[in-house]
């Protein structure tokens, strides 16, 4: 049997499907984050929804809503990532989980 | 569906207000089940397994209906560097003690029972706030819907617990699902048709971070997984899921999952700080139950998280009946909910290990002592002519320049003091 090609996140990422929320769920205030040394939400988010391309760049679609990302902001980031669950209904969906 | 006339509003159809929504309306209670995914159990991600006793206590007999991929039968631990593994096994001769399963279909049954129970389900629904009067909670807002109950109980997961945690305390777990022919898993694995099996490891899995890799089998697919530290990952400053190529590639786990296709790929934060994270899991007109009031335990060798949810959604229930009783659902009725927790059998196992998650931040547990295992059965079995030295010997040989014995026998101490 045939190895499976190493899986790039996303490859993984087109595995799930997530229905777009017209609120947003995810808000954060990027000036902030242009003096955050450690950047923690770069390196927790199982999604890379969080990217650093001169400044901070964010795509909530995608978000596997963890809530992961808050918490490290606040704790040892720069408190700039606000957080909420999707509308109902909204975002990720999991068909196995 | 009118929303009113419900005496309590339970925020989350996941085990633990599934439990607590059957335990309230098989007493005669209107209870309202609120759900925010399309249907129970599409936002929720877990690694695998589910211990049944806590299952079998909630629904009797009809236990049997739950949708099990595999009874386990078989645990195993790999103790792995980048190219070598030391593995144990374990047969069970329980024939269903724990089993595997996937929550899309699990939760979903079991918010089912909760209807059937007599329980009201509203699904695409998110809960955006609480009614209050004063300090009291009276209800819940969910959209454009004010929904005024007795009481509320809050099984809604990670919602609010940013303020709560710190870094130190959340592990990520990711996992990808790989589907797989049953007969090759269970060739692989070494099971009888429709037995499963729950492997860990550790070891250069997590780059030597807190953490590990975990394999469940479903029916027809694998459920690879890892898990690391939220601390490690933000300071090595490592992607959370870059991990699992690492587990991926290791020659022990590619036997496994060689000519799988990956299926899913799955998230979720796990909230480690025990019990103590929520130091007061009620208030008035509210009780906290599941995981997002830390009701989940990894003791390092069992993981447990939606037994424990049904049995702290149980607890809470019943303390909401005898509230009821009373007419009084102050949070002076409600603290009653501590004591339920404390004095459950299953619960309590979350304050007998509750050292666990300060010793599982040795780093040496993921470095050192994985390579001392690996080179030492290298050592112990390697003939090559060159002259033996007994066990001992070879063992302390191995640590040398790794650790000292001292620190090896305070970290065994501790250990046999923590487990």
């Amino acid at each position: 049997m045939p190895t499976e090609e190493s899986l790039t996140l996303d490859k993984r990422l087109a595995l799930v499907s997530f229905a777009k929320d017209a609120e947003p769920f995810i808000v954060v205030d990027t000036d902030k984050c242009n003096h955050c040394e450690s950047k923690p939400c770069l390196y927790i988010c199982p999604a890379e929804v969080y990217a650093w391309k001169e400044k901070l760049n964010y795509n909530t679609e995608g978000c596997m809503e963890t809530g992961a990302c808050l918490i490290v902001c606040h704790k040892i980031g720069a408190g700039a990532i606000s957080w909420k669950y999707p509308s109902g209904g909204k975002g990720v969906a999991f068909k196995l989980g | 569906m009118s929303l009113e006339g419900f005496e309590v509003a339970v925020v989350g159809a996941g085990p633990a207000g599934s439990a607590a929504a059957i335990t309230l309306a098989r007493e005669g209670v209107q209870v309202l089940l609120v759900e925010r995914g399309t249907f129970p159990g599409s936002k929720n991600v877990f690694g695998g397994r589910i211990y049944s006793y806590a299952l079998k206590k909630l629904l009797g007999d009809s236990w049997k209906d739950a949708p099990v991929e595999r009874f386990v039968r078989k645990e195993g631990i790999t103790f792995m560097t980048s190219d070598n593994a030391f593995s144990f096994e374990f047969e069970s001769k329980d024939a269903e003690g724990s089993f595997t399963a996937k929550r899309a279909k699990f939760d979903k049954w079991l918010a089912e029972e909760a209807e059937k129970a007599g329980a009201s389900l509203i699904t695409e629904s998110r809960v955006d706030d609480l009614i209050m009067d004063g300090s009291r909670v009276r209800g819940i807002v969910a959209g454009q819907d004010k929904i005024p109950t007795d009481v509320v109980i809050a099984c809604d997961g990670r919602a609010g617990l940013a303020s709560m945690l710190e870094p130190s305390q959340i592990s990520m777990g990711v996992k990808d699902v790989i589907e797989l022919p049953s007969e090759k898993i269970e060739e692989r694995l070494g099971l009888e048709p429709g037995q499963g099996a729950a492997h860990v490891f550790i070891g250069a899995c997590s780059g030597g971070l807190r953490g590990g890799g975990f394999l469940y089998t479903n029916q027809d697919s694998l459920a690879l997984g890892m898990v690391v530290g939220g601390d490690d990952v933000s300071s090595q400053k490592t992607q959370s899921y870059s991990f699992m190529e690492k587990l991926r590639e290791h020659p022990k786990v590619q036997r496994f999952i060689k000519g799988g296709k990956t299926v899913e790929y799955d998230a979720h934060m796990i909230p480690e700080a025990g019990p103590k994270m929520l130091s007061r899991p009620y208030t008035d007109g509210m009780v906290v139950a599941g995981d997002a009031a830390g009701h989940l335990l990894n003791n390092g060798y069992t993981f447990r998280g939606v037994d424990m949810a049904i049995q702290a959604g149980v607890a809470a229930a019943q303390t909401v009946l005898e509230a009821r009783k009373k007419k009084d659902y102050s949070a002076n009725s409600l603290k009653v909910f501590e004591r339920k927790l404390h004095e459950d059998p299953a619960l309590k196992d979350m304050y007998t290990f509750h050292r666990v998650p300060a010793y599982l931040r040795n780093r040496r547990l993921y470095t050192v002592y994985p390579e001392l295992v690996c080179s030492a059965a290298e050592a112990v079995y390697r003939v090559d002519g060159t002259g033996k030295r007994k066990i001992s010997r070879e063992v302390r040989l191995q640590a040398k320049g790794r650790v000292s014995i001292f620190t090896l026998i305070r970290d065994l101490i501790r250990g046999a003091r923590t487990f």
